[in-house]
C-alpha cells in the first residue's frame, strides 16, 4: 500500500480528525500534567544554582535574594584560588581535546578510508572498550600512572582523559569522514596532490565541521570528569573545578554559598553550550543512523 | 573505501592508527590486563605490599567471594540500575517520548518547549548535579523538598540521611532521563508514519499499536538505550559519591564506591583491582549486547 492511498483512507474513515480529538481530549489532557510535572522536576533543581549566584547571601537553600548582585563572579575571578580551579579545568579540558582532536582524525582517515584486514573487529573492539567506565580500571590506573610519573601532573590528567575519550570521539571523526566521498580525494590526487596534501587541503575542510563536533564532545566529556582527578591530583594548585566544588561541598560549615553556585554556574555554562553545538553528532554515534540523524 | 595496495598504504594505515591506540591500549587495556594480573598478588599502595608484592593465587578472589560487603554493593548496585535506569530513565523516558510524539489523531502544543526544558540536565557535570540536589534533598525545614512537603503539614524528611538509596536513585534519573528522551524522540522523528496510519485505517487501538507496532519497530534503540544505562550507571561514582560517599553506613555503596574505598581509602590496590576486574566480567555481558546492536554500522 502506497502512501497516497493510506493518506486517501484516513481521510475516508476520519474525515475531520474531530473523532480522535475527542476521543483523545481526556488522554492529552493528562499527558500535558505528565509533561509539565517533569518539566518541574527537571527545572526546579536549577533554581538552587541561579538564584545563589546572584545572592549576596546566600546560603544551601532555595530562596529569593533579598540583594541581587554579580559580586559572586567578580569574587570568583579576583579571588586566586576560584581563578585556579577554572583555569586548571580548561588546561586539562582544552589539553585533552588538543590531543583527541590529533590522534582520532588520524584514526578516523585511516579507518574511514582503507580496508584492511582486521579493520571491523577494531571498530568493534573500540566501541567495547567505550563503555568500560573509568571505575572499574580506577585502581590499576593509579598504579600505572605512578610508575610513569604522571601522578600530580597536568599532562597525566590530560593524556588519561584523552584516552578514556578517544574510543567516543574515534567513532564520531570516522563517521565524518565517511560522509566526504573518497572521489573528491582521488581527483585531486590526479590533479597532481599528495596523500597528505590531499588529507589536509581537501578532506579535513570538509570534514571541518564533524571534526570540530568530535572535538566539542570530547571536551564535555574532559571538563566534566570527577573520579581521574581525584585519585591523580592531591596537589591543591593543580585540581579541577569539579574537585573543588566537592572540597568546598564538604567543609560544609566554612563556605560562601554564593562563591561555590557561581562557580558551579561558570562550569555548567561550557558544557551545555558545547553540547548544543555538538548535539547531532554525538547522538549519531551513540545510538547510529538509528536514531535517526 | 579501498584495500590496503602496498607497503605505504600499509605505513599510513598503521602510523595513523598508532597513536590512538597507544593511548587507549596504555590507559584503558592494560590497566584492566593489569587488574588481572595484579588481582593474584597481595600488592596494596602502603606497607611491605607495595614494595614486595607476592603472589596469593586466587586469595583475592576467594576474598571477593566471601566479602559480604562486595556482595550486598553489588546487589545494590543492581537494584541501583534497575530502579533508576531502565525503570527511571528507559521506561519513563519512552513514555515521555511517546506521548510527545505525532500520530495519527494525537499532536500534543509546545512540544518544542518541553523537549528544550528536558535536555537541561544532559550536559550538566554530575559534580553539579549533586550539588543541586544537595540543597534540594537538605534534610532541615529549610530544604526546598522538605518545604513542599510543609505545605501538606508533613515532613521534614532527613533525605540524605533516611532515603539516601531512594534519593540518589532520583537523582540518577533526573539526570540520565534526559539522554532516553533525546534518543527516543529522534527514533519517534524517523517512525514511519504511513505504518501507523495503516494500522489506524484497520482499527488497531492506541494500545494495540503501541504494542504490535511501535515497539517492535523502536525495539533496536530501545535496547541500545538499555545496553548503554545499564553499564553506566553501573559504573557511577561521582555523582553518588558526591552526595552521601556511601553512607549513611554503607547505604549508598554502589560498587563504583565500594572499589574507590578498597583501592584508595584502605589502601588495598589488589583487592580493588580484583573487585574492578569483577565489574568488569559484568559488564561485559550488555556491552557485547550493545556492540551486536551497533554492529551494522562498522
Amino acid at each position: 500500500m502506497n502512501e497516497v492511498t493510506v493518506a486517501v483512507r484516513a481521510r475516508a474513515t476520519n474525515p475531520t480528525g474531530r473523532r480522535a480529538k475527542g476521543r483523545g481530549g481526556l488522554g492529552q489532557t493528562a499527558a500535558y500534567a505528565v509533561l509539565v510535572a517533569l518539566a518541574l522536576f527537571v527545572v526546579v533543581p536549577f533554581s538552587w544554582l541561579i538564584l545563589a549566584a546572584f545572592d549576596a547571601r546566600a546560603t544551601i537553600f532555595v530562596k529569593v535574594p533579598e540583594t541581587w548582585t554579580v559580586g559572586n563572579f567578580r569574587n570568583l575571578f579576583a579571588d586566586q584560588d576560584g581563578f585556579r580551579l577554572i583555569l586548571n579545568s580548561v588546561i586539562y579540558a582544552g589539553g585533552a581535546t588538543v590531543v583527541l582532536i590529533v590522534v582520532t582524525t588520524m584514526a578516523g582517515y585511516v579507518l574511514s578510508r582503507f580496508d584492511f584486514p582486521g579493520r571491523r573487529p577494531l571498530m568493534l573492539g573500540v566501541l567495547l572498550i567505550r563503555v568500560i567506565p573509568p571505575t572499574a580500571t580506577i585502581a590499576p590506573l593509579y598504579v600505572i600512572a605512578t610508575d610513569l610519573g604522571l601522578l600530580n601532573t597536568y599532562r597525566g590528567v590530560i593524556l588519561i582523559l584523552a584516552a578514556l575519550e578517544a574510543p567516543l570521539v574515534l567513532w564520531i571523526m570516522k563517521g565524518f569522514f565517511d560522509t566526504v566521498p573518497i572521489e573528491i580525494e582521488e581527483a585531486a590526487w590526479v590533479d597532481g596532490a599528495t596523500r597528505f596534501g590531499a588529507m589536509f587541503r581537501i578532506v579535513l575542510p570538509l570534514a571541518g565541521p564533524g571534526v570540530a563536533a568530535g572535538g566539542l564532545i570530547g571536551f564535555i566529556g574532559a571538563w566534566n570528569q570527577f573520579l581521574v582527578p581525584l585519585v591523580l591530583i592531591s596537589d591543591q594548585d593543580k585540581v579541577p573545578v569539579s574537585i573543588g566544588l566537592f572540597r568546598a561541598w564538604v567543609s560544609y560549615t566554612r563556605v560562601d554559598w554564593g562563591f561555590l553556585a557561581a562557580m558551579a554556574t561558570v562550569y555548567v555554562i561550557p558544557a551545555i553550550a558545547f553540547y548544543v553545538i555538538a548535539r547531532r553528532a554525538l547522538q549519531a554515534s551513540i545510538a547510529g543512523s538509528l536514531a535517526g540523524t | 573505501m579501498r584495500p590496503v595496495r602496498n607497503w605505504r598504504d600499509a605505513l599510513t594505515v598503521v602510523g595513523f592508527l598508532a597513536p590512538a591506540l597507544a593511548l587507549v591500549g596504555l590507559f584503558i587495556v592494560w590497566p584492566a590486563v593489569w587488574a588481572v594480573i595484579q588481582s593474584f598478588t597481595n600488592r596494596s599502595l602502603t606497607g611491605a605490599g607495595a614494595l614486595n608484592p607476592e603472589f596469593v593465587g586466587l586469595e583475592n578472589y576467594r576474598r571477593l567471594v566471601r566479602d559480604e560487603d562486595l556482595r550486598s554493593s553489588l546487589l545494590r548496585t543492581a537494584w541501583f540500575v534497575f530502579v533508576s535506569a531502565i525503570v527511571g530513565q528507559t521506561v519513563v523516558g519512552f513514555v515521555v517520548a511517546y506521548l510527545m510524539a505525532e500520530r495519527p489523531g494525537w499532536r500534543l502544543r509546545f512540544m518544542p518547549v518541553f523537549a528544550a526544558i528536558f535536555v537541561l540536565p544532559l550536559a550538566v557535570p554530575e559534580t553539579v548535579a549533586a550539588l543541586t540536589w544537595a540543597s534540594m534533598a537538605n534534610g532541615t525545614e529549610s530544604g526546598l523538598l522538605n518545604r513542599a512537603l510543609g505545605t501538606v503539614d508533613a515532613g521534614p524528611v532527613r533525605w540524605l540521611q533516611d532515603h539516601a538509596f531512594a534519593t540518589v536513585s532520583v537523582v540518577n534519573v533526573w539526570r540520565g532521563l534526559s539522554f532516553a528522551m533525546v534518543l527516543f524522540a529522534a527514533a519517534f522523528a524517523g517512525f514511519p508514519q504511513q505504518v501507523l496510519e495503516a494500522a489506524t485505517v484497520d482499527g488497531a487501538s492506541p494500545s494495540q499499536q503501541l504494542r504490535q507496532v511501535i515497539l517492535p519497530i523502536l525495539r533496536p534503540q530501545i535496547l541500545i538505550f538499555l545496553m548503554l544505562t545499564t553499564i553506566t550507571s553501573f559504573g557511577i561514582f561521582g555523582l553518588v559519591y558526591f552526595l552521601t560517599r556511601g553512607g549513611p553506613g554503607n547505604e549508598t555503596e554502589i560498587v563504583g564506591i565500594y572499589i574507590y574505598n578498597q583501592a584508595f581509602r584502605f589502601f588495598d590496590i589488589g583487592f580493588g583491582s580484583a573487585a574492578g576486574v569483577l565489574l568488569l566480567l559484568i559488564l561485559l555481558v550488555p556491552g557485547v549486547a550493545y556492540v551486536r546492536l551497533m554492529r551494522e554500522q562498522a
